[in-house]
């Protein structure tokens, strides 16, 4: 026990003595955790927060140039740009300024396309009140297509593009509803003048209404800081393996592990001593990632963090999150020969395990393999945890597995790490 | 246990490192008495450092025995590991940390503790002259100085074996007169010393006997005094070498 504190002393010594490494390894963290929130907060925030460039070129001037106009106004999802320096935007304009990703989207509304629709309209009331030869409705019977073209900047996602294409179509369904029941009104008036004229008055006979999914009676929705924190705060607490993994290889090169090697019962008591020096470290920089999220972010306009009421669990989670962590660490330290190696590798690994984990791209739309392996990722099972307690309201007994899976994640590190220190022996 | 009066013994010990199919010992048997300065003497390459190696526990051999003070480290590893000490080739200290912590560090590690840790610490630091540098950080030492600490981290627990790697390279005459005179110092107090050099006046001075080692094999052993009587043409330990290992140059 005694040689367990000293290495531990000692290894805190070492650490804190490195001044440069260890604002690396607090303040990288934090910057990472704030540019990262702030960046994809904007996937999350309501629309008219968000600023989106868009060319609108009217040419119909009638009541679907109208209504789309209106809509993509009273959306606010988009800055509209009609004209630039006073002069009306052409379409081959719109092409250009899009082609050139000067804006992202472009949308042209053709002339005469109300007229079109209006004709679609009729058509089909024709063809219902056929046998009744109304007077006032015009005996056209020909359908006709109406193209509104939509320029895109190629950069722009899948998912914006899908979003502004069902705006669009709302906006013309909506238009096309309100014209058929009109026109049909003014057929019905025609067919029984009698009768008082009936007025169709559009109305939502469907209202959506969003509720949290939870077997804990947290019905709030979770914010964007919510669901980023806890991500970017795994994938930050996992870097940890770079700097002990450094740690292990620069006491390898400089002769202090031989010494410690030829030393009675060193290799677990030093690599223990370095995990509880890290671990210390990681659960720093899980406070620290979180005071940022509850007092920093909402300076810059964030939602706040809420931590809730399950404390111990957060804190049982980021645990066994920094174990996992530290284990992953000795390991590649005690097998890469050198610190490009360990940084390489740890590295990369590290950010493979983030996307298998769902840090970037939720593991629901992933594809059904890596959905398979995302199931092997440490990450994963930690974000896991955090999204339990903090958007689910879990408490410690919710986040069980998750934990368990980290420390067995912990011990299969340390046993590789010993296995090939052993192995190492009889080369 | 094995009954002997030699505190160190190896047996017949070879040592293949794997993917190589040359040895870099090849059965070698050699005896050391309690109480002896013994020089592992060599070209580089020669298999000076592989025999330490595994004398210190660091490695098996690939066939052959390892007697420390008759015991094997295949079934008293911890026993061995506490009777001896070693000084790397290689300053093995921590850099940021003082004198004082780095030895307070390996103390510790050897099991020494409180009082008796602290003033073995202010023994040892008086006696190599660095009492009055106890705080301050090692890279701020000079060479010298790094050297005689590697060597008290060593020696701390006062083994009974002490393996020491080329402990004089790249010091100044004064360092090296201290840490030899040192040296001699703990043999006096009992501690049996192996060592390797590739100074050869220093080992003839030194060593009470010396064994040159050549492509992993014992090729010469003995007193230094009766080797170099043991042929016309040798005036000193250095003309022994070099007759015995050859004048080109050796690589790694």
């Amino acid at each position: 026990m005694r040689r367990l504190l000293s290495s531990i002393y000692k290894e805190f010594l070492v650490l804190i003595r490195d001044r440069a490494g260890l604002a690396i390894l607090f303040i990288m963290p934090l910057v990472l955790i704030l540019i990262m929130t702030v960046i994809q907060d904007a996937t999350f925030k309501t629309v008219k927060e968000v600023d989106i460039s868009m060319i609108l070129v009217n040419n119909d001037k009638d009541n679907l140039g109208e209504a789309i106009s209106k809509g993509l106004y009273s959306s606010n999802f988009f800055k509209i740009v009609e004209e630039i320096d006073g002069v009306k935007i052409t379409e081959e304009l719109a092409e250009e300024l899009v082609a050139k990703g000067e804006y992202k989207i472009g949308i042209i509304i053709p002339e005469r396309a109300t007229e079109a629709i209006r004709g679609n309209v009729n058509a089909l009331i024709n063809k219902s009140f056929k046998s009744f030869n109304i007077p006032g409705v015009k005996k056209r019977t020909k359908k006709s297509t109406i193209d509104v073209t939509i320029y895109i900047d190629p950069v722009t996602s899948p998912s914006f593009r899908n979003m502004v294409m069902s705006s669009l179509k709302e906006f013309t369904s909506q238009l096309e509803i309100e014209m058929f029941f009109k026109n049909f009104s003014e057929a019905l008036t025609q067919l029984m003048p009698d009768q008082k004229p009936i007025k169709f008055e559009s109305f939502e006979t469907i209202k959506y209404q969003e509720i949290n999914a939870s077997t804990t009676g947290v019905t709030k929705l979770p914010n964007s800081v919510q669901h980023n924190v806890p991500a970017w705060t795994m994938f930050a607490m996992f870097f940890i393996v770079l700097p002990m993994a450094g740690n292990i290889i620069k006491e390898r090169e400089d002769g202090s592990a031989f010494r410690l090697k030829t030393m009675p019962g060193s290799f677990v008591t030093v690599m223990f001593s370095k995990i509880f020096v890290f671990l210390g470290v990681a659960f720093l920089q899980f406070i620290l990632m979180l005071l940022v999220g509850v007092y920093i972010m909402p300076l810059l306009g964030l939602p706040q963090l809420e931590i809730g009421p399950h404390k111990i669990a957060l804190a049982v989670m980021a645990l066994a999150s920094g174990l996992a962590a530290t284990g992953y660490g000795v390991a590649i330290g005690t097998i890469a020969t050198t610190h490009e190696q360990a940084a390489t590798f740890g590295a990369v690994s590290i950010i493979i395990f983030a996307a298998l984990g769902g840090i970037w791209v939720p593991v629901y739309i992933m594809p059904p393999a890596m959905r398979i392996l995302s199931q092997f990722s440490p990450l994963q099972w930690g974000l896991n945890g955090f999204y339990d307690i903090l958007l689910r309201g879990g408490d410690l007994f919710v986040v069980l597995a998750e934990t368990g899976k980290l420390l067995f994640f912990f011990i299969l590190m340390l046993i590789i790490a010993i296995v090939y220190n052993n192995y190492n022996k009889t080369k | 246990m094995q009954e002997n009066q030699h505190i160190i013994e190896l047996k017949y010990l070879t040592k293949y490192y794997k993917g190589s199919n040359i040895p870099a010992i090849d059965n070698i048997s050699l005896n050391i008495d309690k109480g002896e300065i013994y020089g592992l003497l060599g070209p580089n390459g020669a298999g000076k450092t592989t025999t330490i190696s595994i004398l210190c526990g660091l490695f098996g051999p690939t066939s052959g025995n390892v007697f420390i003070d008759g015991l094997e480290y295949k079934h008293s590893s911890e026993k061995i590991k506490n009777i001896i000490g070693v000084v790397p080739q290689e300053i093995a200290l921590y850099p940021s940390l003082t004198a004082k912590e780095n030895l307070n560090f390996f103390g510790h590690m050897y099991g020494l503790k409180g009082k008796q840790l602290k003033n073995r610490i202010d023994e040892c630091l008086e006696l190599f002259g660095l009492e009055k540098n106890a705080n301050r950080r090692i890279k701020t030492f000079s060479g010298g100085m790094k050297r005689r600490i590697n060597i008290i981290a060593g020696i701390l627990h006062k083994p009974k074996i002490l393996y020491l790697d080329e402990p004089t390279v790249g010091v100044d005459v004064q360092s090296r007169n201290v840490i030899l005179d040192h040296l001699r110092d703990l043999n006096r107090d009992g501690t049996t010393i192996i060592y390797t050099s590739h100074y050869m006046e220093e080992a003839e001075n030194l060593c009470s006997r010396v064994a040159i080692i050549d492509m992993g094999k014992i090729i010469t052993e003995g007193k230094p005094k009766e080797l170099i009587n043991s042929k016309e043409e040798y005036s000193d330990l250095e003309s022994i070498f070099l007759n015995i290992t050859g004048r080109a140059l050796r690589d790694e």
